[in-house]
């Protein structure tokens, strides 16, 4: 180790000056079992930092074959590794001017180990979580209904919180929140999704008896529904369907669903398109009209990111597209786009590649790099960057 | 699929800071002995806060740096038998000393002019 009369000495020998330095002198030293292999850095934005700082985990998920991402309990970051030409020395024991006392009257040295050293460093990238996953694992045995008599209901397939987490590159926040929106029961403490004609059966009987008592949509009860209703299905079932399609609340004492006009609007759409391959446009909205409960709305707008309309074609038709049904990967989805028309507008095909924006990333700058523009009766429209077969 | 836990610290609080150096290049021992165990130079300060290296026969001058993403340094924790692998937060980095600038030789022997 150095004593302060060699540390004294090689200053003397650099020709600085005692009296312009701090009188602390660090002597720098690599530890006995320091090697840059063990050691890695990982970089922090700031609300990673404040996670770590108030004690909070963070995980890493993946399997072999993807890339793996960074979780906190809200949000999902990709992991990449960022290289660096300069050499980065971690060093515990070294103080800055600032903590160096200011007044000393003679020089000290203090002994700091370097405890490791590398060149690159982990870098997380905010990003959209790998969601898609989530509904097709949850539709490998989705609910529909109680069993026919003699049938056992399969138990197989169906996944705990626990197991989602262990699944899915995404944190457990993001899951939660994307469980409720595809409308994912709990059964037996295992999640599944429910199938889709189920789902409209249990979305019809509730706006039937809506419809048939004159209740307001806004104000449903629950506790005559669950009674009415109970011959035909679980309890459960129509609980969970009012708790998708509506919003609860009490009223002096008794629970009432206000259901939400664009929900019930767009799940009885669905429930139109789904056994056609296309629609007379103009039938289409006279029927999607008379379907829904009494005083609410039909509008398109409400479609928007499940429907195609074709303006172009006459008559006008309508199909079913969702956006939840595209690839996730960027260029696959603009593939799919364009084989499925050739030219879009930019409204159009916004609404299907608004999901695909990376943080502050825009569908511009997507248009521009996966699309390419063109004036057709003097309207921007968007087509394939390369031949696309239709 | 694998979930590697990393954890903030083991017993709740922040963990500690520690500074990072940055210097440009490469570090070699003077004997090709390997790194481990060897003195690496003297820090200093100037009075006015810029840090001065002292490495071998160079003189380095640096800038103290705030660094706009902090580091985090995750070690493997010790598990005492358990077989998930998990990491806790061994040390947060906020600062560095940075040193750029050509490092100037330091003459030792100056001949003297006859």
């Amino acid at each position: 180790m150095r004593t302060l009369e060699e540390v004294q000495a090689t200053l003397q020998i650099a020709k600085l000056n005692e009296e312009d330095l701090n009188p602390t002198i660090h002597c720098l030293s690599f530890g006995e079992n320091v090697s840059s292999a063990d050691y890695c850095l990982m970089e922090l934005d700031d609300t990673l930092c404040k996670h770590i700082e108030a004690g909070q985990s963070l995980v890493i998920r993946g399997d072999k074959d993807e890339r793996a991402v960074l979780c906190s309990c809200d949000k999902t970051y990709d992991l990449r590794i960022a290289n660096t030409s300069n050499l980065l020395l971690f060093v515990p024991g070294c103080k800055t001017p600032d903590q160096l006392p200011i007044t000393q009257d003679r020089a000290c040295v203090v002994h700091a180990e370097i405890w490791g050293f590398c060149n690159s460093y982990w870098e997380p990238r905010k990003q959209r979580p790998k969601l898609k996953k989530l509904k097709k694992l949850l539709m490998e045995n989705p609910y529909a209904g109680v069993p026919l008599a003699g049938q056992e209901e399969s138990k197989e397939n169906r996944y705990t919180m626990q197991d989602l987490l262990e699944r899915i590159q995404a944190s457990e926040e993001e899951i939660k929140n994307h469980l409720v929106t595809i409308h994912a029961c709990q059964i037996d403490g295992c999640w599944c999704g429910l199938d889709f004609d189920y789902e409209m059966k249990l979305l019809s009987h509730v706006t039937q008896l809506v419809d048939s008592e004159s209740w307001s949509f806004n104000k449903v009860p629950l506790q005559t529904s669950l009674e009415e209703l109970a011959p035909l299905e679980p309890r459960e079932m129509i609980e969970h369907c009012l708790n998708c399609y509506g919003r609860r609340y009490t009223d002096k004492g008794e629970v009432f669903y206000a259901l939400h006009e664009d929900k019930v609007c767009r799940g009885l759409a669905l429930m139109l398109l789904q056994n056609a391959v296309k629609f007379n446009l103009k039938e289409f909205q006279e029927v999607w009209q008379q379907s829904v409960p009494e005083g609410m709305s039909t509008r398109l707008e409400q479609l928007k990111g499940v429907v195609l309309v074709d303006r172009a074609s006459s008559p006008e038709t309508i199909s079913l597209l969702k956006v939840e049904d595209l690839p996730e990967d960027t260029l696959e989805r603009f593939n799919l786009l364009f084989t499925l028309r050739e030219k879009w507008t930019e409204e159009d095909i916004t609404t299907y590649i608004q999901d695909l924006c990376g943080e502050k990333q825009t569908t511009g700058a997507l248009l521009t790099k996966f699309a390419r523009s063109s004036l057709q009766n003097g309207i921007k429209v968007f087509n394939s960057r390369r031949p696309v077969a239709t | 699929m694998v979930q590697i836990v990393i954890r903030g610290s083991v017993d709740g609080c922040s963990p500690p800071q520690w500074l990072l150096v940055e210097l440009q290049g490469e570090m070699v021992s003077r004997h090709n002995s390997g790194l481990a165990g060897n003195v690496m130079g003297d820090l200093l300060y100037t009075k006015e806060g810029v840090p001065v290296l002292i490495v071998g026969h160079h003189i380095l001058y640096g800038k103290l740096v705030k660094l706009e993403k902090p580091f985090a340094i995750p070690m493997e924790t010790d598990h005492q038998g358990l077989t998930s692998t998990s990491y806790t937060v061994s040390a947060l980095i906020k600062q560095k000393l940075i040193f750029k600038t050509r490092p100037k030789p330091i003459i030792t022997n100056v001949p003297k002019k006859v």
